[in-house]
């Protein structure tokens, strides 16, 4: 561990503690961060310009949705190395986020907050 | 199969070459030595010193809310009681049920999952020793918190579940639910640490061998119940959050007027609620499920069902929160899907009664004290578990919500289930902790004078649930036939008492007559799992060597073997295969430490300046602060964890200051393998 | 899955081995510091739900009314583009490299800085518009939201100025540089809450 490896090269395995594949070079985490700042600036545009065909009328919450998944993902995959480390990660994050997911969804479907009619939190 | 290892005893050297464990990088910051006197209990990091705190500190929390029940019940022996106040009574009966269910039953859970985890799994101390004393400090800084509000304008009185609005300042000026609010969010913390530190012990701190479908049931249990902890816990501290900013800082988050929805309240309560009653229960089903096998001198029958029905009742548990709700008009769809959903639960904690009668089905069943108390769990539980399905009948449960039906109910699960197999891991285990037996004889008598006040104070609460008797009322008119059956269960109740006080006399007497007696045998129960194994009461490096592990219940298999036809023959004596006292000299144990008493101590200094004044608050958050930064700035105790483990990032809140207890070079052997073995296993 | 008899077990003991010491691979810290980050999802998936129920206000001025989305986006990029010089902090120290990482590590406090400062010029341009903490279920629930993820925030700017100082202080040698992996967990976290908290509370209409 004494020499230096360089910023264009992997980190190997042996430095890391628990890493199935050595983590990436440098590049590509810049490449990644440049791919987050384009998804970002698609983000920013289908608010600031709703009329443009892919997100007009109903499409424009589920393209946000999916786009943001993309960036949470991408963030998870790359830099928090979760594409590097051993599954058990993985399981572990993704399990306590589904749980969350899974239960606050039934709980504002039982608050009818899709419906548009949710008398107990819409009305005024 | 009585291989162990020998273990390396060459010296241990730090990474950079110094042999100086002592250094003190800022100049002050050495770490404490005392091994004996009460300086060593509140520095200790030692897991059993921890385990036997936490047990200590719930027992006598465990007398605060019992001598709470007795007042209530005391007020109920007769119509038109005069001995408290209604608004004394909203209080104790709020105090009781917070106090049974946040300071004693999962308390008792965490002592026995922190004493006995590590030696089932063969591992040295928990993932994080530190952190493992900072989750009891902070617990128990937590309960004197809470209980302080009787001494300062009086106890929350909304109920352990304090739904909105009456959680309001407006229908609660006092500040009762602040300190039941701000308490409950300190003990979250405490628990939220000791999830996160009990489940990487489970996962990462195996002995060789130790795969996961090898492990005790208890220790099962105790890895479904930290899962359910990780991830219910920050549902109530989200609650109380808005709690909090409702009540201290005037926010909107339950004031109907400005369109907020009580319900909401309702839902995150009972999100985090419902898998509460379960991880309050696992704990005594896994010990249950080591007690009926030793007894009945066979193995648990179907191990993997009894496993996988715990987790499949932790994962399950999340799905059935608002039959809590039936009343409070979630319309008829939700309250079909979760009448369903809970019915549906039924059947894993069915599939483990049934394991547990097969299990001492055709066994040779020795009616010991901690058996009888297991069998009183199957039993009582059976009866919660029943009436607990006819509640989730939605129509029926209109009828019984808020009726003494419910209280039957769950006193039902958690005093039958939960505290009998407390009482039968108290008994069990006692000369592994204490190193002397507790008194069969009274023993016995303790379990059955329990069975019977248990059922007298909580049996007649079902009739007088159905003849519609409400709960939180302080009184009742005479006339409408509650007379009878509250006066038993008042009887009844009192006789509880005094089997509680049985079973602190048996500590005490059992205590005295065993200095007469020869030194407890490490195995007295001839029992399966490798805790037997180490000498009572347990040193404090737990196994010397550590055992490699081969089957489920190895240490049984170490003494017994089986015939070609299937009868059980000895194969080796017990003294032969249970390990002798060394001096432990050459194994490397974690450093006490002061600074998780100086965080804990700090965090509800930080609540005070909340209700009374900020100047407080920040005084609190310089101590809590200062301590962390103290722990990591702690000169690393162990040299061997300095190439990746020893202390942490500062600041890092419940997750700071790591420092792995190495198990041992020879424990590293068999890691791999079971590392390997353990990719792709869903975690809980 | 067959398991492996203690003769191999013993067998394998003198191959090459790393310093894995734990039977899942992967360090203790490392473990725990996910899993707490699993246990954070339900607490900000929480207040989310709260702020998702209560996002209309019935008296006061509403998120409508208020967002500028131009300047959110450039705070949330600073947030966005601090993950990345996290990310090369780590790559630096698991390189050997302690200057690069210090450089990598300041930067990425000064733009999580950077987003605070952003934070509060926000927090109060709204209150001079009039939302106040009690104005509205709206403005308790989106104060709530953003001022505890605000907090987490500066958390992680103390754990990285204190990593900062250690490792000037030479009290972070390579053998630890997961200390800088894990701290880089916990922040990549408070990034990704954050791009929820973008899209939810301030994209979506």
């Amino acid at each position: 561990m004494s020499t230096t490896i360089s910023q264009h090269d992997p980190v190997p395995t042996e430095v890391l503690d628990g890493a199935v594949a050595p983590y990436s070079r440098d590049k590509t985490y810049v490449f990644t961060a440049l791919f987050l700042a384009v998804v970002t600036v698609v983000e920013v545009l289908a608010v600031e310009l709703p009329d443009f065909p892919l997100w007009s009328g109903n499409m424009l919450v589920p393209v946000l949705l999916l786009l943001m998944a993309v960036k949470f993902f991408t963030v998870a995959w790359v830099f928090m190395h979760l594409k590097f480390d051993k599954p058990i990660l993985t399981w572990a994050f993704y399990s306590g986020l589904l749980l969350a997911l899974g239960v606050y969804v039934m709980m504002l479907t039982m608050f009818r907050l899709w419906y548009g009619d949710s008398a107990s939190v819409r009305s005024s | 199969m009585a291989i162990t290892e020998d273990r390396p005893v060459e010296p241990l050297a730090l990474p950079s070459g110094e042999t100086d464990a002592d250094y003190k990088p800022a100049g002050v910051f050495t770490r404490p030595k005392a091994s004996k006197g009460w300086r060593s209990w509140v520095t200790t990091v030692d897991h059993k010193k921890i385990g036997i705190m936490y047990g200590a500190t719930a027992l006598f929390f465990f007398i605060v809310g019992g001598v709470e029940a007795l007042l209530l019940r005391a007020q109920l022996w007769a119509p038109r009681g005069t001995l408290l106040s209604a608004d004394l009574y909203n209080q104790l009966y709020t105090m009781h049920g917070t106090t049974m269910i946040f300071l004693v039953v999962m308390p008792i859970g965490a002592a026995f999952a922190n004493y006995l985890m590590p030696l089932q799994i063969g591992a040295r101390d928990v993932a994080f020793p530190r952190i493992n004393a900072f989750s009891y400090w902070t617990y128990l800084s937590a309960g004197l918190f809470l209980n302080s509000s009787w001494f300062l304008g009086g106890g929350a009185d909304g109920g352990w579940f304090n739904y909105a609005p009456n959680n309001g300042v407006l229908f609660s000026p006092s500040h009762g639910i602040d300190y039941w609010n701000l308490g409950l969010l300190i003990a979250g913390v405490a628990s939220l640490t000791g999830a996160v530190n009990l489940i990487v012990t489970v996962l990462n701190m195996r002995a060789p061998g130790m795969s996961l479908m090898r492990m005790p049931v208890f220790t099962w249990m105790t890895l479904v119940t930290q899962f359910l902890l990780l991830f219910a816990i920050p549902v109530l501290t989200a609650a109380q959050v808005l709690l909090m900013m409702d009540r201290l800082f005037d926010a909107n988050f339950f004031n109907v007027s400005k369109g907020a929805s009580p319900l909401l309240w309702q839902h995150l309560f009972w999100i985090f609620g419902h898998p509460e009653v379960y991880l309050m229960i696992l704990p005594a089903f896994g010990l249950v499920s080591d007690i009926l096998p030793t007894f009945s001198r066979k193995p648990i029958f179907g191990y993997p069902f009894i496993v996988f029905s715990g987790v499949a009742i932790g994962f399950m548990g999340w799905g059935v929160w608002a039959h809590h709700m039936f009343v409070s008009g979630i319309g008829p769809i939700s309250v079909t899907a979760f009448a369903l959903t809970t019915m549906f639960i039924a059947v894993p904690t069915g599939v483990k009664i049934l394991n547990w009668t097969a299990t001492m089905w055709g066994g040779k069943l020795q009616f010991t004290a901690p058996m009888l108390f297991a069998i009183g769990l199957v039993l009582m539980f059976t009866i919660g578990g029943l009436s607990g399905v006819t509640s989730a009948v939605a129509p029926g449960d209109t009828q019984q919500t808020d009726t003494y039906y419910i209280v039957a109910h769950f006193h039902y699960v958690l005093f039958g289930g939960a505290f009998f197999g407390f009482m039968a891991g108290f008994y069990y285990y006692w000369s592994k902790v204490f190193g002397y037996m507790l008194n069969e004889t009274l023993g016995k008598a303790n379990f059955w004078l329990m069975l019977l006040a248990f059922n007298l104070t909580f049996a007649p609460m079902h009739i007088l649930g159905l003849q519609g008797m409400s709960r939180r009322i302080y009184t009742y008119d005479s006339g409408y036939g509650f007379e009878l059956w509250n006066r038993v269960a008042t009887i009844g109740a009192f006789i509880l008492a005094s089997s509680i006080a049985l079973f602190i006399f048996n500590i005490f007497y059992s205590k005295a007559k065993a200095k007469k007696l020869p030194p407890v045998s490490p195995d007295p129960w001839d029992a399966r799992t490798i805790e037997w194994m180490t000498p009572s009461p347990v040193p404090e490096y737990n196994f010397d060597p550590v055992p490699t592990i081969s089957r489920v219940d190895d240490f049984w298999y170490r003494k017994y073997g089986e015939t070609k036809d299937g009868a059980l023959v000895r194969i080796a004596e017990t003294d032969d295969v249970v390990q002798k006292r060394s001096d432990g000299k050459h194994i490397h144990l974690p450093s006490p430490s002061y600074w998780p008493v100086v965080v804990a101590v700090g965090l509800p200094i930080v609540a005070y300046g909340l209700l009374y004044t900020l100047w407080l608050s920040l005084i609190g958050g310089i101590i809590v602060v200062g301590g962390i930064f103290g722990w990591a700035l702690e000169p690393p105790d162990d040299p061997e964890a300095g190439h990746d483990d020893d202390d942490h990032a500062p600041d890092d809140h419940s997750a700071s200051g790591d420092e792995a207890v190495a198990v041992g070079a020879s424990a590293e052997v068999a890691d791999d393998e079971s590392a390997a073995e353990k990719v792709g296993e869903p975690v809980g | 899955m067959s398991h492996p008899t203690v003769t191999e077990a013993d067998a394998h003991a003198t191959g090459a081995h790393i310093e894995h010491d734990t039977n899942t691979g992967i360090s203790n810290t490392k473990l725990a510091m996910w899993l707490f980050l699993a246990s954070e999802c339900l607490l900000f998936g929480g207040l989310i739900t709260t702020y998702l129920l209560y996002k209309t206000p019935l008296e006061g001025p509403s998120g409508k009314d208020l967002y500028d989305i131009p300047f959110t986006s450039a705070s949330s990029f600073v947030l966005l583009m601090s993950s990345l010089t996290m990310v090369l902090a780590v790559s630096a120290i698991e390189r050997g490299d302690h200057h690069r990482m210090r450089v990598w590590l300041g930067a990425t406090g000064l733009l999580g800085a950077t987003f605070i400062a952003g934070q509060i010029y926000e927090f109060t341009a709204f209150y001079r518009e009039g939302l106040g903490f009690t104005t509205s279920r709206f403005s308790s629930a989106f104060y709530t939201l953003t001022g505890f993820h605000g907090v987490h925030v500066t958390v992680g700017i103390i754990m990285l100025v204190s990593l900062v100082f250690l490792s000037v202080r030479g009290k972070l040698p390579e053998h630890r540089s997961e200390t800088v992996e894990v701290v880089g967990l916990y922040w990549h976290f408070v990034d990704v809450v954050w791009i929820l908290i973008f899209g939810i509370v301030y994209l979506i209409p």
